[in-house]
């Protein structure tokens, strides 16, 4: 039942917003507040995880239609749930259309219409239920489906406003991941071949677990070609270098609460696909050499890229989305250094969905206020917009690794788990790269944050004071930091399970 | 006898739908690309009944339904008619020219057999003949996206592709669980229309649907 309380309420909700036209602000009110309903049961989950026993399951036991056991709750399923559900409560809350005035003339291009407030409800909602339905799918076919419908809802929305840029970006966004996510699926038939010339068709071989059952057994030369497949395919979506291209044209474009989920949530879908892929792949070939050698090749590329690129941003957008490529880069890392690099990577993400979120629903205010998405344009931050600009520069220096944010606990425990396995050079090299980050990224919010607002800010946005909507980004901080100074049992706990599941021997 | 007959049926019918790929590489009319779509499809819905029939697998026939419906009669329907709408633009300077992408789809089939030994070798399908075309098939769907400038032969070069893992699926597999074929095709779908809508705010708002023109975005 849970499952249900998980996977219908962004469905009603995407329902409600098709069925009330024009645009009401009730309805955003309500889907936010049956966002609320998944993460409850999201964390229901997580509870039950923590508990132990057997992960619940769900399906119908029509055995032809292959839905036995097709979905299913394990702690790292959890994990995510929690994550995402989070993550797309905030963004429910914190979306156009609810409280904010929906026309007012003087915004110019940054108001949205009532149509385009209709269609950004249904879709983002849609989105969230693609996405919580990847991450609650124990059958593999049912996972890609889910991440492929990802890549179809958010294309609705990144052209939101209509212009050559966006149209663009999306363009790029939709045909790169679409491609992508075919060739995950090509890999995903492959890992299906594998068992059916082994023990015959069945209905379910698509499962996980059965998949995990019979892996040793399966041919690991076929397995290594799937892998590949896989992890090209996911990893696109993941915005993993070098398939990383419509990464900082689609967030750069996007409505900024859009590009919160996408940075955050979406990209955790993505990787929990690759590692799910990852524990099939290494059972079968029987160490985790192969797959963890692939993981460093393009972590580390990841990191260069992120690293020379975020150097010559000129658009705030951008940069965060270049971030997102290093932080991308680094967990590809952490997963391939054993259990405590997965430990330390998943931290990361936990981290990092937190932290990334953060940012682009302060992005969101800059750009009301600023009307500009560039560096150059964005001075006097801390004078236009004092609470988003002192939030802002706290996320960020949280995102760079800096105490006592969370990510400096999960970066230290990475390099940690790399110096432990003996990788001196390869811990050095994404060290250096790093502190290039670190260096461009204070170099940017210096000028952002200084300096006295040019004249063409829009002066008919208020002036700020601390809304709930600061608050709920206020807790967001807390959290932040809140892992950076301690790990909460319930957590580690959670984060353990996970770590099993991923490394088992 | 029958092992045999289905062997060269499987073999036959994976190089004809190699082939209408591959035609995609010398035809630059738009008319053209939807056509060879739409035979290949074609073919590929015969293949699902082939092997349904020799397989002893029924399902194989709803599959090669709605596989016909979607990929023969509906996708071609709007290719036409966005090419009736763009129909004078023609693919006519693509990055890499005739000449030279014929040779490289040649190569990219050679180098398909190359990495499908291991499946072949495993496998003791009688269908299995047919995977390296399948992978063949793969790779010169990927090749024409990337290398075409008209943003709908992007989408033909990516149907293709999809066509190439419908093959491998079928030829390896005999058919994929049909909950999951039945969600993969609605997902084609989707994304189709998705591309499809792409493409007429490219053209609205750049006047042409070539694709090099999107290069707005920069650092």
């Amino acid at each position: 039942m849970t499952f249900f309380l998980l996977l219908l309420p962004p469905v009603l909700a995407a329902l409600l917003a098709f069925l009330v036209r024009p645009y009401r602000s009730f309805v955003g009110w309500i889907n936010a507040l049956l966002s609320l309903v998944s993460l409850g049961a999201a964390l229901t989950f997580a509870m039950q995880a923590i508990a132990g026993g057997e992960a619940p399951t769900w399906g119908l036991a029509l055995d032809s239609l292959g839905l036995v056991d097709v979905l299913r709750a394990d702690s790292l399923s959890a994990l995510l749930m929690v994550c995402v559900t989070a993550v797309a409560s905030l963004t429910l809350f914190l979306s156009p259309g609810l409280g904010r005035p929906v026309k007012t003339p003087h915004w110019g291009d940054l108001a949205y219409g009532e149509a385009q407030l209709r269609r950004y409800h249904i879709f983002v909602n849609l989105f969230i239920a693609a996405m919580l339905l990847a991450v609650s799918a124990n059958n593999v076919g049912v996972m890609w489906i889910a991440v492929e419908a990802t890549t179809v809802f958010s294309a609705f929305i990144i052209p939101l406003k209509l212009n050559k840029a966006s149209i663009e970006a999306s363009w790029k966004y939709i045909l790169i991941g679409s491609v992508g996510i075919a060739l995950a699926f090509a890999g995903t038939v492959l890992g299906y071949f594998d068992f059916v010339t082994l023990s015959g068709r069945a209905e379910n071989a698509l499962n996980w677990t059965v998949l995990l059952g019979i892996a040793p057994a399966l041919h690991p030369e076929v397995m290594r070609l799937a892998f590949v497949l896989l992890l090209v395919g996911y990893g696109t979506k993941a915005g993993i270098a070098p398939m990383h291209t419509w990464k900082p044209d689609a967030y750069g474009e996007s409505p900024a609460p859009l590009t919160a989920l996408m940075s955050s949530a979406l990209f955790a879908v993505a990787m929990y696909a690759i590692l799910r892929w990852k524990v099939v792949a290494d059972a079968t070939l029987g160490s985790g050499s192969y797959t963890n050698n692939l993981l460093i090749a393009l972590g580390l590329l990841s990191l260069v890229v992120a690293a020379f690129s975020v150097v010559l941003a000129t658009n705030y957008k951008r940069m965060l989305a270049f971030s997102s490529i290093e932080h991308t880069g680094l967990m590809c890392l952490g997963f391939a250094l054993g259990p405590l690099g997965t430990f330390a990577a998943l931290l990361h993400l936990v981290n990092h969905t937190a932290a990334k979120s953060l940012m682009f629903f302060l992005v969101d205010n800059i750009e009301h206020k600023y009307r500009s998405p560039l560096i150059a344009d964005t001075r006097g931050l801390l004078k236009a917009l004092p609470w988003t600009g002192a939030l802002f520069a706290a996320g960020l220096m949280i995102l760079i690794g800096l105490p006592p944010g969370g990510i400096f606990v999960s970066e230290f425990a990475l390099f940690r788990a790399g110096f432990a396995l003996n990788h001196p050079w390869l811990m050095g090299a994404a060290l250096a790269l790093l502190a290039v980050v670190f260096v461009s990224f204070i170099n940017h919010l210096n000028k952002m944050l200084y300096g006295a607002p040019s004249e063409d800010v829009n002066r008919d946005v208020p002036p700020e004071h601390l809304t709930w909507r600061i608050a709920l980004l206020l807790i967001s901080v807390a959290v932040l930091v809140t892992l950076g100074l301690t790990l909460p049992a319930p957590l580690a706990a959670l984060l353990n399970q996970s770590v099993e599941i991923i490394s088992k021997p | 006898m029958n092992d045999s007959l289905f062997s060269q049926l499987s073999t036959l019918g994976s190089s004809v739908v190699l082939l209408f790929g591959i035609t995609l590489l010398w035809r630059r009319s738009l008319r053209a690309y939807t056509g060879a779509f739409q035979w290949q499809s074609a073919v590929l819905a015969a293949m699902f009944v082939i092997i349904g029939y020799f397989g002893h697998d029924p399902e194989l026939y709803f599959v090669a339904v709605f596989f016909g419906i979607l990929k023969v009669f509906i996708l071609p329907r709007y290719l036409e008619r966005m090419e009736k709408r763009f129909g004078g633009q023609r693919e006519s300077q693509p990055y890499v020219n005739v000449a030279t992408s014929l040779i490289l789809a040649g190569l990219l089939v050679l180098l398909a057999y190359a990495i499908t030994r291991p499946l072949v070798l495993v496998s003791a399908l009688p269908t299995r003949g047919g995977l390296p075309l399948a992978m063949g098939l793969i790779f010169v769907g990927l090749f024409v996206v990337i290398t075409r400038k008209k943003a709908l032969t992007q989408i033909v070069g990516f149907l293709v592709m999809e066509n190439g893992i419908a093959l491998l699926a079928v030829l390896g597999t005999f058919g994929i669980p049909l909950i999951v074929e039945l969600g993969v095709f609605l997902d084609v779908l989707m994304g189709f229309l998705v591309m499809q809508v792409f493409v007429y705010h490219i053209h609205g708002t750049f006047e042409s649907i070539d694709v090099d023109q999107l290069n707005e975005l920069k650092h």
